[in-house]
């Protein structure tokens, strides 16, 4: 019942952090113990038990709500631990309100429910938690351009939870079931029924309006560039990757491999386009998300074991990282009452030494330089690609990352002048600091042994160092070259109808295969 | 009602649903159009497996028919309550945008805000 009593606590946490006056960081900090010690004992129970599932009630786990107690779902509760953490950290000092508090711990309790989850179902109910808490908190501050990216953003995520709800309907219907293994078991049997088809096409569309998919999720951009530091933090660290999880466990049912392909190389090149000619910073991180979210789908789409769990590694890497640049990037940017990066490199004196610090050691980790957390889950994703195509543009799309982080050099000189930052922050950033460098070490958890020891090799640390050499070259080369990207895909019309092309490339991509 | 039946309706509703949401410049008759996508989804998920002829999934020893299954049934209570929720704090975040913009206009509320932003 473990997993259980860690969503409970949370949610609990929730509802008594409306009903106290005061004493809501106590309760937070109260909550972060309880995990520890919670999560502290799934990993007991992993390491000497192994995988298990817990089903809530006297039924079985395909009628009831059950947690499945795995390697993946632990990582990812993980993940969204060391992020609570550091979020508490960065507003420590923030004069919250009360509802602040409610929404964080039902965000974190229901991304750990979602970790653990299998069952479609479930995983609505749980992605609609996260959608209402996560449009709430990008409106917090109620600036006007808050409240337009959440709404867009609450319009476009209930859409796609409509289709992804659709293809919970047709799965049902032909399966009899809704939960993933028993899922498979069905798409087994009959792997080229055109049910099965439809269904993930349905499943695949609602996911990815979630997962930062490019053609997707239009409404990422603005609800995570517009939002209050801590909040995009999350949104991009945190409820991205839920997406993203439930997309690995849905190609685990489903013959995803060449539209995960399809789609990553589409979302990791649109992605880096856009990061690349952006000048706002939080905007330029917001596409750059999306840019690795397409990283990511290849990894999935490879079809070989190393590739799919370097992936889901490199999620975890890129959650600490990007949670890591939207603190320190909204901490500088509040300092120099701008987001532009020309402004920003202006008052670069005025930057707290930390986060310059910190900066550095979030783009060594995004970079994949070597011991950084990029690094180890780059080594394990590309070591289990062995088609030289898809190789060479996997190469290429490490490139564009180094080539969109280049513009950020001039921020990241001279880190030892400059005023110190409030001790709380400090703390936070190097608690996620010390995760991505010791990044190598702790997805030991993740990637298997054998994976493991074939993977770190000079010809992985070479080709890291070339990509950056290159992608700083190719943003020279590109730096004044004219060129102006379409701003109005980003509309909800136009999002709204990217959606639904998406789903019929998906479903011609399903049929075709 | 007969499930089919049930399916073209929750087609049709998501397709009028999705052209408003696409084509509407009124962010009111967009959360609408809203609506009734999300209850497109809800007809379907009860209508894939109604048939005229099965009892309601009472456990009654006067139903001698065969049963519908349950289980969507349950499903639905907590999509609607979804919906409902996500359409009460959307119209709430529409209404500090008119107060703010003057205006329902979507295109209109996007270039006030690229104006402020810059």
């Amino acid at each position: 019942m473990t997993p259980a009593y860690l969503v409970l606590c949370r949610i609990a946490l929730s509802v008594l952090s409306v009903l106290l006056r005061k004493g809501h960081r106590q309760l937070l900090v109260l909550a972060h113990l309880i995990d520890a010690g919670l999560i502290g004992m799934l990993f007991v129970r992993l390491y000497t038990v192994g995988e298990c599932e817990c089903v809530l009630g006297p039924w079985t786990a395909a009628t009831s709500i059950a947690f499945s107690v795995d390697r993946i779902g632990l990582t990812f509760v993980s993940l969204a631990f060391a992020l609570s953490v550091a979020v508490t950290l960065y507003t420590w000092r923030d004069a919250l309100k009360p509802y602040a508090f409610l929404l964080l711990n039902l965000l974190v309790g229901a991304c750990y429910a979602l970790s653990f989850t299998k069952d479609l179902f479930n995983a609505y109910v749980l992605f609609e938690l996260i959608t209402l808490s996560s449009f709430l908190l990008v409106g917090y501050d109620r600036k006007p351009c808050q409240i337009w990216a959440s709404l867009r953003y609450l319009i476009l995520s209930s859409f796609g939870m409509t289709i992804f709800l659709f293809g919970i309907a047709v799965a049902y219907y032909h399966a009899g079931t809704l939960h993933l293994d028993a899922l498979a078991s069905a798409v087994a049997a009959n792997p080229s029924s055109p049910w099965i088809t439809l269904s993930a096409a349905l499943l695949v569309t609602g996911v990815s309006v979630k997962a930062g998919v490019f053609v997707f999720s239009l409404w990422l951009p603005s609800a995570h560039a517009e939002a209050p530091p801590a909040v995009s933090a999350l949104l991009s660290g945190l409820v991205i990757k839920m997406g993203v999880v439930e997309l690995f466990r849905l190609s685990g049912v489903f013959p995803l491999e060449t539209t995960l392909l399809v789609l990553g190389f589409v979302t990791a090149f649109l992605g880096l386009v856009y990061a690349v000619r952006t000048k706002h910073i939080k905007r330029m991180l917001a596409f750059h998300t999306l840019s690795q979210i397409g990283y990511l789908l290849i990894g999935f789409g490879a079809g070989t074991e190393s590739a799919r769990v370097g992936a889901l590694d490199y999620a975890v890497a890129h959650g600490l990282f990007k949670g890591l640049l939207f603190l320190v990037v909204g901490e500088i940017a509040t300092l120099a009452g701008s987001d532009d990066l020309d402004q920003l490199v202006q008052h670069r004196d005025r930057f707290p030494r930390a986060c310059r610090w910190m900066l550095i050691v979030a783009c060594l980790g995004i970079l994949g330089l070597p011991p950084f957390a990029g690094f180890a889950a780059k080594a394990v994703l590309e070591a289990g690609i062995h088609s030289t195509l898809v190789h060479a543009l996997v190469a290429l799309v490490s490139v564009g990352t180094a080539a969109s982080f280049a513009k950020l050099v001039p921020l990241l000189s001279r880190p030892f002048g400059g005023p110190r930052c409030a001790v709380p922050r400090a703390v936070g950033y190097g608690w996620l600091g010390a995760a991505i460098l010791f990044f190598l070490p702790l997805s030991r958890l993740l990637v298997p042994q054998p994976i493991w020891l074939t993977t770190f090799n000079a010809l992985a640390f070479v080709e890291a160092l070339a990509a950056v050499l290159l992608g700083f070259a190719v943003y020279r080369l590109l730096q004044h070259v004219p060129w102006r990207l379409p701003r109005n895909i980003f509309r909800i019309e136009e999002a709204l109808t990217a959606v639904l092309a998406g789903f019929i490339l998906v479903w011609s991509l399903l049929a075709a295969a | 009602m007969n499930g089919s039946i049930g399916i073209i309706v929750a087609i049709s509703l998501f397709g009028v649903g999705t052209l408003g949401l696409i084509l509407r410049r009124d962010l009111v008759i967009k959360l609408l159009a809203l609506g009734l996508v999300n209850t497109s989804a809800i007809l379907c998920l009860l209508s894939l497996d109604s048939q005229a002829t099965s009892a309601p999934p009472l456990l009654v020893p006067a139903y001698t028919q065969q049963m519908i299954d349950p289980l969507p049934q349950a499903l639905v209570l907590s999509a609607i309550v979804i919906n409902f929720a996500i359409l009460a704090l959307a119209l709430v975040f529409v209404m500090r945008i008119v107060e703010q913009y003057h205006t329902l206009d979507p295109q209109r509320v996007e270039h006030e805000v690229e104006e402020e932003r810059r």
